[in-house]
């Protein structure tokens, strides 16, 4: 978030909003304007369904208009059907008229498209369960897409403050903090490897005292106890004494990370 | 000095933007000249019902002559009216019959000025796009001094306009935004004209703990104050703020004042106190961190006025020139026209208090500077003086197209004209090369 330093009585409202602008600009890491991004976003979803115009209804109207609608019940048509009667005499006549029929009109391409549509009714019948269930499907993924959405772009939001906040935090600690050399030992790199370092940097005492704590432990706990199981050094020993958990219940002076914790 | 005010409402309870102003204005202006106010007997500025009595009345010492409405407002009507002349090429026609149904249409108010002409020095039409500042304007054109109140909405676009701002006297403009954009629509460039916008009524003293006493608010909060409608960008504010409470769970909370018109959303840091007299809109405002103004089209903020008359900044949407120009000029308020821009000027506005104190002060620098009442009263009087002496130069009306003419369907829909106008504030450097005497 915005940090404006004001150092004199004067404040400038165009270039504070210029600042305002570029510190989004590095957010954002491209510089897009809202408008190209929402060009960019409709182009890419102009061919699909827009997430935010599904109304969370959809289903339900989609349900009351099946329902709604009287579908009529679909009928077969073979090149019969238009000289078909409950009467066989009338059926008989009609047979026998068709050829005069046929020197007025040609009945064969109405008979063939009421045919064709016949079977699109049926075909469009069932798939209409299947668009139902597409629908459905549909529906229900594109909300469980915006919520997550919604979610992660809060969540983006919200570490994005905290990093700033962050940011900010140690830039004024670091401002703040000085090292004074004559007060505070400066942090010292380790001089060898491992433990080496350690030790040459241990005062003479310090490390008599230390070899004189851990002979104690020795003796108190022979090597039969689980750490001398673990290490598979019988007898404990330095090593024994080291893995059992003898350091970690020593005082926190003693211990490479107690200070730091503390 | 006789002047007549001539507004389509007026009323000490009526808190329009125009009309307010009209009331500041002859309120003010009668400690000057003989003021006498016209209008018409609506109250409602959705329907123009008949609401109030025909005749004499007085508010606040000031006569005021009301007049009957013809006809209600057909919603319906209006609307297929104003998708014709604002969307489709049309006719002068057009035109004429949009503000016929767009009202409030008042002969007997136009008939009263045209007869009592010679009574009054000047008449003082507010709002251009109505129908009283329309026919009086054509009718008076020696006396009427303009004062707009014209936002970047296609009104502006239409033809039937151009007249009535080329022959006015003299036209008092609310911002330099709005100059910019007439002028550019109408090329009235040689008609006297001032910027002088509309002082308030602040009081000298506020009383911000008595505000958080009564309304049981403890927190730091920003205000806006007028109608929550979507006209006025307020759903914009509600999704933005909402993000940005997420993202602050210890930030600023936002209080509304006003008519709710939209649903506000149920929200532990959004709280609604409704419409609050005078007193306590300025308590609040005291006791704001700052003044939100969401609106997309403003002539002239009045409540951005106050804020910054209490020492208070606005954060206003940047998509609005007049609001935007404002904020540059002044340098007492910040702007945005996106998410991220809204979340770093409030966060900024409410995290950085040397920023929030100097963009305060320059705020109560610039309402002393340009809105205080002695330098309004003073631009008013200026002008009528200016008019006075160049009597001789009232220009000659232009005349109406005759009858074939009018109906003749080849005038561009009313947005594409005001898509083609100047956009954009006023900045400081163009507004001084514009003010530069010759």
């Amino acid at each position: 978030m915005s940090d404006f330093t004001v150092k004199n009585d004067s404040v400038d409202v165009e270039q504070i909003m210029r600042q305002v602008r570029s510190r989004i600009r590095e957010k954002r890491g491209v510089d897009y304007t809202e408008d190209e991004i929402r060009e960019l976003a409709s182009v890419k979803l102009e061919r699909f369904l827009d997430p935010k115009g599904v109304r969370s209804d959809l289903l339900e109207q989609y349900r009351k208009r099946r329902d709604a609608s009287t579908t009529p019940r679909n009928y077969s048509f073979e090149d019969t059907t238009l000289y078909e009667s409950s009467r066989p005499l009338l059926r008989g006549l009609r047979k026998l008229l068709n050829p005069i029929l046929k020197l007025f009109v040609n009945p064969t391409p109405v008979i063939d498209a009421l045919h064709i549509q016949s079977k699109l009714n049926d075909s469009y019948n069932q798939a209409e369960s299947l668009y139902y269930e597409l629908i459905h499907n549909l529906v229900l993924e594109t909300t469980r897409l915006g919520i997550e959405v919604k979610n992660l772009k809060m969540r983006v939001e919200s570490m994005s403050s905290r990093l700033d906040f962050d940011e900010r935090r140690a830039r004024a600690l670091e401002g703040v903090v000085q090292y004074r050399p004559g007060v505070v030992a400066p942090l010292q790199p380790p001089a060898g490897g491992g433990g080496g370092g350690v030790n040459a940097t241990m005062s003479a005492d310090e490390a008599e005292r230390r070899s004189r704590r851990r002979r104690r432990r020795g003796r108190r706990r022979p090597g039969t106890g689980p750490s001398g199981e673990r290490t598979g050094q019988p007898g404990g020993g330095h090593e024994a004494g080291r893995s059992d958990g003898g350091d970690a219940s020593a005082p926190s002076g003693e211990t490479g990370n107690g200070p730091a914790e503390s | 000095m006789k002047l007549a005010v001539v507004v389509q409402r007026y009323g000490a309870e009526i808190n329009g933007g125009a009309e307010l102003h009209a009331r500041y204005i002859a309120e003010r202006l009668a400690k000057h000249a003989q003021v006498e106010v016209v209008t018409t007997c609506a109250r409602d500025y959705v329907t123009w019902r008949n609401e109030l009595d025909a005749g004499a009345d007085s508010v606040n010492g000031l006569p005021v002559r009301r007049f009957p409405v013809r006809r209600e407002r057909e919603p319906l009507d209006f609307g297929r009216r104003s998708r014709r002349v604002f969307e489709e090429p049309h006719s002068l026609a057009d035109e004429l019959a949009w503000l016929d149904s767009e009202g409030p249409a008042s002969p007997a108010l136009i008939d009263y000025l045209a007869r009592s002409a010679a009574a009054f020095d000047y008449v003082l039409l507010f709002s251009y796009r109505y129908y009283h500042a329309w026919h009086a304007a054509r009718r008076l054109p020696g006396k009427a001094v303009l004062v707009p109140t014209a936002e970047r909405d296609p009104a502006i676009g239409l033809a039937m306009f151009g007249p009535v701002f080329r022959n006015v006297r003299g036209i008092m403009y609310n911002s330099y935004e709005e100059r910019a954009m007439i002028q550019g629509a109408t090329h009235n460039e040689h008609v006297p004209g001032v910027v002088v916008g509309v002082g308030s009524d602040v009081p000298a003293r506020t009383d911000p703990a008595r505000f958080r006493r009564r309304h049981g608010i403890t927190r730091p909060f920003a205000i806006y104050i007028g109608r929550i409608d979507a006209n006025k960008g307020c759903g914009e504010l509600f999704d933005y703020f909402q993000r940005y409470a997420t993202t602050f769970p210890r930030g600023l909370d936002l209080v509304l004042v006003g008519k709710p018109i939209i649903p506000i959303p149920s929200h532990h840091r959004i709280h609604h106190l409704g419409f609050l007299p005078d007193e306590d809109k300025f308590d609040a405002l005291a006791a704001a961190d700052l003044l939100v103004m969401p609106s997309y089209f403003e002539s002239l903020s009045m409540v951005a006025l106050e804020a910054w008359a209490l020492g208070r900044p606005v954060l206003a949407n940047g998509r609005c020139d007049v609001l935007k120009g404002q904020c540059i000029r002044s340098n007492a308020g910040l702007y945005y026209e996106s998410y991220e821009e809204f979340a770093e000027t409030l966060y900024a506005l409410e995290s950085n208090g040397p920023l929030h104190a100097r963009l305060g002060r320059n705020g109560r620098e610039f309402f002393c500077r340009h809105y205080a009442w002695p330098v309004i009263e003073g631009k008013y009087l200026d002008m009528f003086r200016q008019l006075e002496r160049g009597a001789a130069a009232a220009p000659a009306p232009e005349p109406m197209p005759g009858w074939f003419a009018r109906r003749r369907r080849e005038l561009p829909p009313a947005a594409e004209v005001l898509a083609r106008l100047p956009s954009g504030a006023v900045t400081r450097a163009a507004n001084a090369r514009r003010d530069r005497p010759a």
